[in-house]
């Protein structure tokens, strides 16, 4: 994205909605006079706050057009040894899965399904091992208890803070023909993207999903673009990488899912897309490896700058439903991992990643349901072991699809993944008198075994109560 | 709470029924074989039902007894009979001038060996034109073949088939329905998929028709493609269960079957809300026209109702053809969802057919809710008589 020039702000500006009400404001200010001037025009603009409206929507659009830089740093710097330390880890792993892969290949009795390079449990072991000399005082709103999973000085956001914030939902109610009508019509006539995401945040009706996203991630005029970068993709994904082994074997997992299955080989094709993608590296927020180069190794980090993780498919899936087309499938994919998804596998202390993430989860569970906090404690299986898959893979392969796509409507309604917080807390909660009576890890796994159905506003209703 | 504790007959080893009927405390019927009275619900094969209304055995169902079929359902479950009936409707309604039925559902079809000369005449019209031809009154996916040249029905008629043969003797007796084969079927995943979904009628006359609201696509394992050498590949072509189960790429996780409400989901989202209802719309239609063209012939009975399993094939266009009516849809359940989706399919027609364990009189059904459970009433003739359309949008509406 580059620096707009006046012309292009007047274009973005008379794509929003917002800015249509200000002009509309103004002519019925001065809807008897016949001589207006600038002056007229800008005392009447700050006498009712009009010109705050302006100066704010103007800067919204210019922060948007700003180059937007892949975090490669953290501003801790244990974090970032942490990291590398991580990527050792799994250059060391990815050594086995070739090891295992091998073996397979020499021996076809040989059925270990363990090959995939990481996943959301040895990703959360690792967490655990942070060991950190705390700076005292470096942040007031950590409180350091020793029966929390994760005791790591970071500044953290609040648990209050976004329990208030998603408070609204409590309060939504079904909304009738002619509302749903209103926010079709607003879908199609607005581009701005604070405007979508107010959309997104209250009710986003199934047919207009798609374009809400188009429009929000700036792809809607962009068909044949994004169509020539895929084609050019697939036609890569004839050279054959150890990778797409990987992938392959990953994507049974989803072919075996009811809502998924028949989209199975639509996600391969995408995923294979994916780890060719060079424009990955420089789109995404933040960096998941820390791109050391090793000598003499047989394979390298892929040409995303990461390695491709167990289930790693799930983050495809529920986009298919969204379109008939491929490549607008694969569009929003890059977009939604690298916007948002990148956090979950990274190594981080900002407020969208899944160190921060599982913290409020365990801030949140250890103050407003200590007995079962305490419980999990007791009896070996703790909080954030029980919510890791969920929060990783966005309940994806736990609730039904509408249910995803709300949960994806709410990530971009707040441009945050904390919408995960308030779910796994109320998944907790909802869960939370049949885990009490459980006396050991199998009870609690005999919990999740279970035929169970899981929905986004119900779980809400459990993070709220105590 | 249902706690009467009826007597019910099943002919059918099926847990779905069973399980159903012992959850509501009925007792299983311990008659022999050849008496008929001691039940009151039993869940029939239709040949046994044809036995039972057959005049011939002297056997009246008593007012606390009811069956499953109607005694003459073939008018609508044989495939040949099916779109006779319909045919013979479409000329009627033509006639009335009052063109408030679509019946651009069904693909061209002819019934052999009867129709025979009429379909060379067609196939020589249309000599790209791949047909399906199917026997007249089997069930998953027996017999069935795609036909590009006339010789290939050699095998229906057990000697050489020439072109210019104006006549067919098929060395069977059954007869056959050559249809012209949906080549552009609507693909998700690149995979053909055909639609079944459940219809209960409790009365012809008037007619009254519930539409459930869970169903599902059974999918093909193979990637589809037209191409001519794949002709013969069933794993392909025939979405049937009986068939696929037998592909190597079959999952017992989700036996191929796909919800009714993803590919809701799917199509809303996809091609939009309009695309969706329009789809909706079109699918109520193919089921109230076909009903609506056996309720002149259809015996009516007060002790009968009967379950449909409709399957339907949505093209490329999202246009829903009708494939056929099946008066024992499989009860067998091949995953968890599925067992849990016929359970309740079989509660809810027995909470309709007998609500509280009751046989209800007619003021009773008059006052049924219009949704009870996952059925929502569809097609109710008693509300308007003469509003078949203003009917089938309301019942949309509800249905939604």
């Amino acid at each position: 994205m580059q620096q707009l020039d006046n012309q292009e702000i007047l274009m973005k500006l008379k794509s929003s909605k917002q800015f249509w009400d200000i002009k509309k404001k103004i002519k019925q200010g001065f809807s008897d006079q016949q001589k207006i001037g600038v002056n007229d025009i800008q005392k009447f603009a700050q006498s009712c706050e009009i010109e705050d409206q302006l100066i704010k929507l103007i800067s919204h659009i210019l922060k948007k057009s700003k180059k937007r830089e892949t975090l490669k740093e953290d501003q801790i710097e244990f974090l970032n040894t942490s990291k590398i330390k991580w990527t050792e880890l799994l250059f060391k792993n990815l050594d086995i899965v070739h090891q295992k892969t091998k073996n397979q290949e020499e021996d076809d009795t040989n059925t270990d399904s363990k090959l995939y390079i990481y996943d959301e449990k040895n990703l959360l072991a690792f967490l655990q091992t942070f060991k950190q000399q705390q700076s005292n005082n470096l942040y007031q709103n950590v409180q350091f208890q020793s029966n929390k999973i994760l005791n790591i000085n970071i500044p953290l956001k609040s648990s209050q803070s976004i329990l208030d914030k998603y408070q609204y939902l409590l309060l939504q109610e079904e909304l009738s023909d002619e509302k749903i009508n209103k926010i079709r019509k607003q879908i199609e006539n607005e581009h701005l993207d604070i405007e979508l995401e107010k959309i997104a945040q209250t009710f986003v009706p199934n047919g207009e999903r798609c374009l809400l996203y188009l429009k929000y991630f700036e792809f809607d005029h962009q068909d044949t673009v994004l169509q020539q970068h895929f084609v050019k993709l697939q036609k890569e994904c004839l050279n054959q990488l150890f990778y797409d082994e990987l992938l392959e074997i990953d994507g049974h997992e989803i072919s075996e899912d009811t809502f998924y299955f028949v989209f199975q080989e639509q996600i391969l094709t995408c995923l294979k897309c994916f780890i060719r993608d060079r424009t990955i590296k420089e789109n995404i927020r933040i960096q998941l490896q820390s791109g050391i180069k090793k000598e003499h190794a047989e394979f390298q980090l892929p040409i995303t700058g990461f390695f491709p993780f167990k289930n790693i498919s799930k983050y495809v899936a529920p986009l298919c439903y969204l379109s008939t087309k491929i490549h607008i499938i694969y569009a929003l994919f890059k977009e939604f991992f690298c916007r948002y998804f990148c956090f979950l596998h990274a190594i981080s202390s900002e407020s969208n990643s899944i160190l921060s993430l599982c913290m409020q989860i365990e801030e949140i569970v250890s103050t407003r349901s200590p007995k079962l906090f305490h419980h999990l404690k007791v009896i070996g299986c703790d909080t954030l072991k029980l919510i890791i898959h969920q929060l990783v893979y966005c309940f994806i392969g736990d609730m039904d699809p509408p249910h995803i796509l709300t949960i994806y409507d709410q990530i971009i309604g707040h441009d945050s993944l904390e919408i995960l917080v308030i779910l796994c807390v109320g998944f907790l909660n909802k869960y939370k008198s049949k885990l009490l009576l459980a006396k050991n890890q199998e009870n609690v796994q005999q919990i999740f075994s279970e035929l169970r159905e899981d929905r986004f506003q119900e779980l809400v209703q459990y993070a709220y109560k105590q | 709470m249902q706690n009467k504790k009826l007597k019910w007959k099943s002919d059918f080893e099926k847990s779905v029924i069973i399980e159903n009927f012992v959850n509501r405390g009925w007792i299983k019927s311990q008659e022999k074989e050849e008496e008929q009275t001691d039940w009151n619900v039993y869940w029939a094969t239709v040949w046994n039902v044809r036995n039972i209304f057959n005049p011939k055995n002297g056997f009246r169902l008593n007012d606390q007894q009811i069956i499953n079929h109607f005694p003459n359902h073939y008018e609508l479950t044989r495939k040949d009979c099916m779109v006779k009936n319909l045919k013979r409707f479409k000329r009627e309604q033509d006639k009335e001038v009052l063109e408030t039925f679509n019946f651009d559902f069904l693909p061209t079809t002819y019934i052999f060996p009867g129709e025979y000369s009429l379909f060379v005449e067609e196939f020589h019209r249309n000599p790209n034109q791949t047909w399906i031809v199917k026997p007249a009154a089997r069930s998953q996916g027996k017999g069935i073949f795609l036909l590009r040249k006339i010789q290939q029905l050699k095998k229906i008629s057990g000697t050489t088939v020439t072109s210019n043969m104006t006549q067919l003797n098929l060395a069977s007796k059954e007869n056959y329905v050559v249809s012209r084969y949906i080549d552009n079927p609507l693909l998700i995943g690149g995979k053909k998929f055909d639609l079944r979904m459940y219809v209960l009628v409790t009365n012809y006359k008037p007619l009254k028709v519930w539409i459930y609201n869970k169903g599902f696509g059974r999918f093909c394992n193979e990637q589809y493609t037209t191409d001519v050498a794949e002709i013969e590949n069933m794993f392909v072509h025939l979405t049937n269960v009986a068939i696929q189960q037998y592909s190597d790429k079959y999952s017992q996780k989700h036996g191929g079957k796909y919800s009714i409400d993803a590919l809701k989901l799917y199509v809303e989202s996809a091609y939009g809300t309009d695309a969706l209802n329009k789809m909706m719309d079109d699918i109520h239609n193919i089921m109230l026209t076909s009903l609506k063209s056996v309720q002149a012939v259809i015996q009516n009975d007060k002790h009968c109702f009967e379950m449909y399993g409709y399957d339907i094939l949505l093209d490329s266009n999202l246009k829903p053809w009708l494939i056929e009516i099946n008066a024992s849809p499989s009860l067998t359940t091949t995953t968890p969802v599925d067992k849990n989706l016929k359970m309740n399919l079989i509660n809810d027609v027995y909470n309709i057919v007998l609500p509280n364990d009751d046989f209800p009189d007619n003021d009773q059904k008059q006052q049924q809710p219009t949704k009870v459970g996952g059925f929502t009433l569809l097609y109710d003739e008693n509300l308007d008589p003469n509003n078949r359309k203003t009917q089938k949008r309301q019942s949309v509406k509800i249905w939604k």
